[in-house]
């Protein structure tokens, strides 16, 4: 019986033999890329650092971090308006505040900005992997600006988590939670390490890369907000009902309030830089040239590589496609602004027309469409309620939804109002917070501005003016211990929470890395 | 056996083929057939020379010969199903005939003396595992366009979901449960030895929101065509086919030529199908009022100085968009169909050389508009017996060509709807089409979330085509009597096509940029090759019997795409993307590779001990290197206690490599997600798109089996009884990686999942009397399966609910302690006075009072149903009464749970605020939730889903027409009902419904493979009644 088997299996074998590498089950994938087979041109080095800058385009979503730092404050709402929009109670939880580690809202857009920048970060480290060992002629300078991005990247991270894992290279495996302050740190240590290498500015056909601007632009915006940014929640130091102050907290190269007027110096200073004729050149499709804009999220009018904040704050039938009804303004905050202030335009409100044909539009039960400030039940809004962000106008070359307009995350106007805040906070310089003020205001008040004195509230305020809708809103509350106030909508005592200054990691995250041993505190 | 080492190997075996002298003495048996009750003879009874491959057929009359029998004595075999076998010496004398008279007693069908097991066959009493044979002729009646619509209610354990009512659509077949989370549960087919790749053959289409269900790949294969299936159920059985067996397997055989003179045969019906059932929709008067009533309600209100805002009831601007028409939308989207069918084979062949020949053509509409399947197929098969025998070569080649129409109909739905969607929310005031100054065209609201759902399905042209060739060849030769060599080559190539236009004559089309064309091809190839030496010996009362052999598997895909948006004219459609103004396009391609080395024996003593060994060594190209092969093995006993008992006990291991191609590896991919637009312009980009897993290995499955077999009162009564366990660990799931990584998820090998049931299958001559008989047979299965560990995860949400305001709402979750298809949500306690929906809740807050809110919060959700059926079961009778055959199938399945999607977003009043109709039980008569409520995803749209269904009654009628008897041996004619009434207490459209997604590739929890239960505007199933002739000559 043994003489069988051996003679089957010869048989077997014998056959396989003439067969041509029966036994050969390599994998070699013809229409994907592994690293083995890539990273062999300049050109391939370059494709893959538009692999790490596609990434921000994330960063500017609904479910990400832009809609996180919008819809979670006193500045915008997603009403639930019948059957659209409740979407299991996300985007009220969001704006209540009520989110927990397991929450569906927490479950979806924390998870989203985890998984977003994180990614952010893995693209740049395979990048910066790669190039390490590289003879690529450019290796240098796509290393360069990967780290910048990365820096980005975890800059994002660390404004909403605080601490979290650090990874410098490409292999994924479970790392532990670092302090906030760590990760302040390493961001404030790569931004300054990469600053000589950096580009003062691109030329037209590479506009919208790292620069030496965006690293200040960075470390100016983490300097103001050092009294937050190097501190673990509330227990670790944080005011969530008072002013968090700048001052005294030591960064490189000294106090981190004069160390923002520095960057922020370097900006306005620039040749390179300069606050745009009107407000709105910032915001059009054609915004790639403004030089306000220091570092922005590129979009283009093609599919998948486009802005579409229309869709979110437009009615069905003032845009083709149809829009989603959904983001609207809070009447209080759009009280906020002063009638003069030709910043108010930006928002829609009374009779609407369609923006790309200007011809009035209906609601969809064919009445005339007419944008009311007040939400009279937000979770039981009609078509119409709220008014609506519409500041970044239409691309007229629009690819269906996607609009070319770029999201500028650092605009200089932003570096006059750090510059004046940090003067008021203890930091010195020859010019006012008051003309810096003024400065950023002398194009929203054409016919004469009439502030006559600058206060810590009236640059918050300010900033709500200037920055609406441009995802920066949460830090600034956070910042001047107004986050957890209750205001229009929410009044739940959950909302005022002083853990809410800093966001749950997700619980699935924490699930599937042992080495993160606790949430943030209060989750 | 000393010579066996010059022919090492089948293929030196066949080459080195040396003529062996021919014995010419040779004789002839011939012989009659009869049955004992009813003392007629017996046609299609198998006569065959045991130890030989020598056989034939009786004729209409139960006559039979066989000639050219070697002179001597031989063991003649006469065996039919139903009927108990017989055997006797027959002693031949050269150049004469013997006589032989053989009277069959009728029995249980399920005793077939001979099973197909996988590279073989074996005696019915040898089996050690579990097997169940489903004979094609009694399951091959009504309409069925896929077999798998024949094993449905007759293989114990075999739970078979068709997706929906569409023609040719894809089923979920769980064998025992199904064994993985994401990974496919789709058993192996294995078409006459070869075991088939079972991936999609039509590109899936670009969907909008997403693209309907695949239909079914196997499609291609022509009922009629098919003689047996066996269902291979345990892992004792199963460990043959190793990696890819722990689904359980479906062997299929099909018709082959036979020697008992050339026949002709003729099969065909048609069939008018109806929906079984449709929509409750708010009627358009009923719409009316309701609409008036409630802008009275708001009259009223802010005649009583509310704000408008904030009053009660419609705006009256509601009144405006009540139009004058009466429309069923429902009834407008639906149609009575007729299909029709046609099978024409002709066979025969003599003692050396045989063939079979057939063709099939099929027209299937859909219940629902625009909307249809049609197959042209045809099967070649030829076999020849050289070489006293000892060389047999047999071939066989099967082509079709599948045509099918789709309808725009979203599984899961989306913000744009497709044709079911719209057909339920429409408002029932408006007409169809309208004529004005331009001509006559269908009525459109203008609104761009609703779309005439006429319009949608007659104007989109989505096409699909396949057209797939199965090919194998084999050959076999007897190194000597006892051991045979074989060789068998297959091929299998499918080119698929999908075609769409969505015309800007349809509001679609124009959202879409004025036109949209889309045009795909999917070319699959899989090459086969399979080499096996056969042995087998018999001394005394022991038995012995081995296989061994070599398989080779390779896999090729290749996908190409374009799409053109903006046209100046519809009058290209999908035909000229050139026309367009902007053009994208896309390709991929995959492949793998299989390679298995297997071995089984089987040994016998005194005819009542049993056992069986496997042992199958599997590679696969999908594995991480170092982690592509392992070892199956496969351990099973038989014990016979008495003639009529039974018991078997077996032990094996399966794989489950279902998962695509380089998921092992870090890739690059470019695309739009990697694509950036510095300097304004898109600059080209990669990333990688996997986190790769070094470590990735098979699913495996262990599974347990104790079976019992009976036989009782001459084996009027049969049965089986089984239990198993089935246990699969390191269950390949997309998990989170710990951040960074290069994509979210990476698949791993994590969690556990443990199925266990009871299975019994019972078949029974009840009745056999002179003109009239009676058979019955039950399936019963009551599987559980629990998940019992996913790695570091507490659950992973699956079931995503579709609809408007549902966005990242899910239905299920895969928790631990829980089988799969738990459905888990907020528990609905009711309607307060307000019209808002009541919930449970726990802790006391400023919203949970009294231990209800209005707003149920995550950590108040429970657990809310379960998508499992307690038990399965499946009961068919067919009745004789001389010319005349009664026979019924009724299936059920009790204690399972439903979700009822359709309902929760289409029960909502709410939609009139948008001028959209509803489900009639959402009318304020019938249901107190407020207009303004939104739809709130609970335990209130969790519904059971236990239903009888008589699946199906076939009255058949033997002609006895004078004129035809002369040269037809057969002419029956027959009536059929399908789905002729279902008994169930639930709401939607049809209880039994299946997986949101069928992908194979796509292994994200999210996508449904491990949800189940849930029905979202299922396509209507059908109410068939079909009439049919079959004719042999």
């Amino acid at each position: 019986m043994k003489r069988i088997s051996v003679a089957v299996s010869a048989g077997a074998m014998a056959l396989c033999m003439q067969l041509v590498a029966c036994t050969d089950l390599t994998e070699n994938p013809k229409s994907l890329i592994t690293p083995s087979t890539y990273f062999n041109t300049p050109g391939e080095a370059l494709a893959a650092l538009a692999g790490v800058y596609a990434q921000l385009r994330g960063t500017a979503g609904e479910g990400d971090y832009w809609g996180i730092s919008e819809v979670s404050t006193d500045e915008m709402v997603v009403p639930t308006r019948g059957q659209d929009w409740y979407d299991n109670g996300t985007w009220m939880e969001l704006h209540h505040q009520s989110w927990s580690a397991t929450s569906p809202g927490t479950l979806s857009f924390m998870n989203n900005a985890w998984n977003t920048a994180f990614q952010g970060v893995a693209r740049a480290n395979v990048l910066i992997d790669a190039m390490a060992g590289s003879s690529l002629p450019n290796a240098a300078e796509v290393t360069t600006e990967a780290r910048g991005l990365r820096a980005f990247y975890y800059y994002v991270l660390m404004d909403l988590f605080g601490g979290v894992p650090l990874a410098t290279t490409s292999e994924i495996k479970p790392r532990p939670r670092e302090t906030r302050d760590s990760i302040f740190k390493f961001i404030e240590s790569e931004l300054l390490a990469i600053y000589p290498d950096l580009p003062a500015t691109w030329d037209a056909a590479n506009n919208g890369r790292f620069t030496k601007g965006a690293a200040d632009a960075i470390l100016a915006n983490m300097y103001i907000n050092a009294g937050i940014f190097t501190k673990d929640g509330v227990p670790g130091g944080i005011n969530a009902t008072a002013y968090n102050s700048c001052a005294g907290i030591a960064v490189s190269g000294g106090d981190a309030c004069q160390q923002a007027v520095v960057h922020a110096d370097a900006l306005i200073s620039s040749p390179n830089y300069a606050l745009s004729a009107t407000y709105g050149a910032n915001f059009t499709a054609a915004n790639n040239t403004s030089k306000e804009n220091i570092f922005a999220v590129k979009f283009a009018a093609a599919t998948d590589l486009g802005f579409v904040m229309l869709q979110r704050t437009l009615h069905y039938n003032q845009f083709n496609p149809s829009p989603w009804n959904g983001f609207a303004t809070l009447a209080s905050a759009y009280a906020k602004f002063d009638s003069l202030d030709q910043r108010r335009k930006v928002f829609l409100v009374g009779p609407q027309v369609n923006v790309e044909t200007n011809q009035p539009v209906t609601d969809r039960a064919g009445a005339p469409l007419v944008f009311t400030t007040s939400i009279a039940n937000v979770n039981a809004a009609t078509e119409g309620e709220g008014a609506r962000i519409y500041k970044w106008p239409a691309d007229p070359s629009h690819v269906a939804q996607n609009n070319g307009n770029d999201f500028a995350w650092f605009r200089l106007s932003e570096m006059y109002l750090i510059k004046a805040e940090a003067i008021l906070d203890g930091a010195t310089s020859a010019q006012t917070p008051l003309a810096l003020v003024k400065a950023v205001r002398a194009r929203a008040f054409p016919g004469g501005d009439t502030l006559s004195a600058v206060t810590l509230p009236v640059i918050l305020r300010e900033r709500l003016f200037e920055f609406a809708a441009e995802g920066k809103r949460r830090q600034d509350l956070i910042r001047f211990g107004a986050y957890t106030q209750p205001w229009e909508f929410k009044t739940n005592p959950e909302g005022q929470d002083p853990k809410r200054v800093l966001m749950p990691i997700p619980q699935g995250q924490i699930d599937v890395n042992p080495l993160i041993t606790a949430n943030n505190p209060g989750y | 056996m000393r010579h066996l080492s010059r022919h090492v190997g089948p293929i030196l075996a066949f080459l080195s083929f040396i003529a062996t002298p021919l014995v010419a003495q040779t004789g002839t048996i011939r012989g009659t057939v009869t049955d004992s009750v009813t003392g007629q003879g017996l046609a299609g009874v198998s006569v065959q020379i045991i130890g030989t491959t020598h056989t034939t057929a009786t004729g209409g009359d139960g006559n039979f010969a066989l000639a050219d029998v070697p002179a001597g004595t031989v063991t003649l075999k006469v065996s039919r199903i139903g009927y108990g076998p017989l055997q006797r010496s027959v002693t031949v004398t050269a150049g004469a005939s013997a006589d032989e008279k053989f009277v069959m007693s009728p029995q249980a069908s399920i005793l077939e003396p001979v099973v197909v097991t996988g590279y073989g066959s074996q005696r019915r009493e040898a089996i050690t595992g579990s097997v169940s044979t489903i004979e094609a002729s009694q399951a091959n009646v009504g309409v069925k366009t896929n077999f798998t619509q024949m094993i449905q209610g007759r293989a114990a354990g075999v739970d078979i979901v068709q997706n929906n009512g569409e023609p040719g659509s894809g089923a979920q077949i769980l064998i025992r449960g199904g064994s993985s989370i994401s990974n496919t549960n789709e058993p192996l087919y294995v078409i006459d030895g070869v075991p088939i790749v079972n991936d999609n053959t039509q590109p899936g289409g670009q969907g909008l929101g997403s693209p309907s269900l695949n239909r079914s790949p196997l499609n291609m294969l022509n009922p009629g065509d098919i003689a047996s299936m066996t269902v291979l159920k345990d892992a004792s059985a199963t460990a043959i086919y190793g990696s890819r067996a722990s689904n359980g397997v479906v062997l299929i055989e099909t018709k082959h030529g036979s020697t008992g003179g050339s026949t002709i045969e003729y099969d065909g019906y048609v069939a008018a199908s109806s929906p079984a059932k449709k929509l409750d929709l708010v009627s358009p008067s009923a719409y009316r009022s309701f609409i008036q009533d409630q802008v009275a309600i708001f009259n009223a209100d802010t005649a009583s100085g509310t704000p408008p805002s904030s009053a009660a009831g419609l705006d009256p601007i509601h009144l405006t968009r009540l139009g004058s028409a009466n429309t069923d939308w429902y009834s407008a989207v639906t149609r009575t169909a007729m299909t029709h069918n046609h099978n024409l084979s002709f066979a025969g062949g003599t003692e050396d050389t045989r063939y079979r020949a057939s063709l099939n053509y099929m027209m299937q509409p859909g219940v629902a508009i625009s909307n249809d399947l049609e197959r042209i197929q045809g099967t070649l098969t030829a076999s020849h017996h050289a070489f006293e025998n000892r060389v047999r070569l047999a071939a066989t080649v099967t082509t079709s060509r599948e045509n099918d129409k789709y309808i725009t109909y979203e599984n899961t739905g989306g913000f744009e709807g497709g044709v079911f969607m719209n057909a339920t929310i429409f408002n029932p005031t408006q007409p169809i089409d309208i004529t004005d100054s331009t001509g006559t065209h269908y009525y459109e609201t203008g609104s761009t979330s609703v779309r005439n759902p006429v319009a949608l399905a007659n104007q989109i042209q989505n096409v699909g085509n396949t057209t797939r060739t199965l090919g194998q060849v084999n050959g076999e030769y007897d190194l000597n009597p006892s051991l045979t060599a074989k060789i068998t080559l297959g091929i299998d190539h499918s080119d698929g096509a999908r075609q769409t236009y969505i015309p800007k004559a349809n509001p679609l089309g124009v959202a879409l940029g004025n036109g949209q064309a889309t045009q795909e091809e999917l070319a699959n190839t899989t090459r086969t090759i399979q080499t096996l030496l056969t042995y087998q010996h018999q001394s005394g009362d022991k038995s012995f019997d081995a296989v061994g052999g070599y398989e080779y598997t390779q896999f090729g895909s290749n996908l190409v795409g374009a799409q053109g948006v903006g046209f100046f004219t519809d009058a290209f459609g999908y035909n000229n993307l050139a026309a367009a103004a902007s053009r994208t396009d896309w390709s991929s391609t995959r492949d793998w590779k299989l390679a298995s080395f297997l071995s089984r024996v089987n040994f016998g003593y005194q005819d009542k001990y049993f056992i069986t060994g496997i042992l199958r060594y599997d590679g696969s190209s999908r594995f991480a290197a170092g982690h592509q092969w392992a070892l199956f093995p496969g351990l099973s006993a038989s014990y016979k206690i008495n003639p009529d008992f039974k018991v078997r006990a077996g032990w094996g291991r399966q794989g489950n490599p279902g998962i695509p191609p380089y998921q092992s590896l870090v890739t690059f991919n470019p695309g739009t997600g990697s694509t950036y637009p510095w300097g304004d312009v898109p600059q080209s980009g990669v990333s990688a798109n996997s986190n790769g897993n070094p470590d990735l290995k098979w699913e495996q499955t262990d599974q347990f089996n104790l079976g019992l077999d009976f036989g009782l009162w001459s084996n009027r009564l049969a049965g089986t009884a089984e239990y198993y366990v089935k246990n699969t660990s390191g269950l390949l799931e997309y998990v989170q990686s710990a951040a960074p990584s290069n994509v979210s998820e990476t698949l791993q090998n994590v969690g556990k999942l443990k199925n266990t049931g009871f299975e019994l299958t019972l078949d029974a001559l009840a009745k056999s009397t002179p003109g009239f008989t009676w058979r019955a047979g039950l399936t019963f299965a009551a599987p559980t399966s629990e998940v019992q560990t996913l790695g570091g995860a507490s659950f992973i949400r699956s079931g995503r609910v579709s609809g408007q305001g549902q966005s990242d709402q899910w239905a299920q979750r895969i928790m631990p302690g829980q089988p799969l298809g738990t459905f888990f949500g907020p528990v609905f306690l009711g309607v307060d006075s307000a019209g808002k929906q009541l919930f449970r809740c726990g802790t006391a807050s400023a919203t949970c009072v009294n231990s209800q809110t209005t707003a149920p919060a995550p950590e108040d959700y429970a657990v809310i149903g379960n998508a499992n059926p307690d038990f399965t079961f499946g009961l068919r009778s067919s009745m004789t009464w001389s010319k005349i055959d009664v026979s019924f199938l009724i299936r059920g399945s009790v204690g399972g749970d439903v979700f009822n999607n359709t309902a929760l977003v289409y029960s909502t009043k709410g939609n009139a605020l948008q001028d959209k109709n509803f489900l009639a039980s959402a009318l304020p008569q019938n249901d107190a939730t407020g207009l303004h409520e939104p739809a709130i995803f609970s335990s209130r749209w969790v519904e059971s889903a236990s239903y009888v269904r008589l699946q199906n009654l076939t009255v058949t009628y033997t002609l006895d027409i004078p004129a035809l008897a002369r040269t037809a041996r057969n002419v029956q004619l027959y009536a059929s009902v399908d789905n002729l009434f279902t008994i169930t207490g639930y709401s939607g459209l049809d209880p039994e419904v299946s997986n949101l997604s069928t992908d194979p590739n796509n292994l994200s929890p999210d996508a449904g493979l491990a949800a189940r239960g849930i029905d979202y505007l299922s396509y209507p199933r059908a109410r068939t009644v079909t009439g049919g002739l079959r004719l042999s000559f």
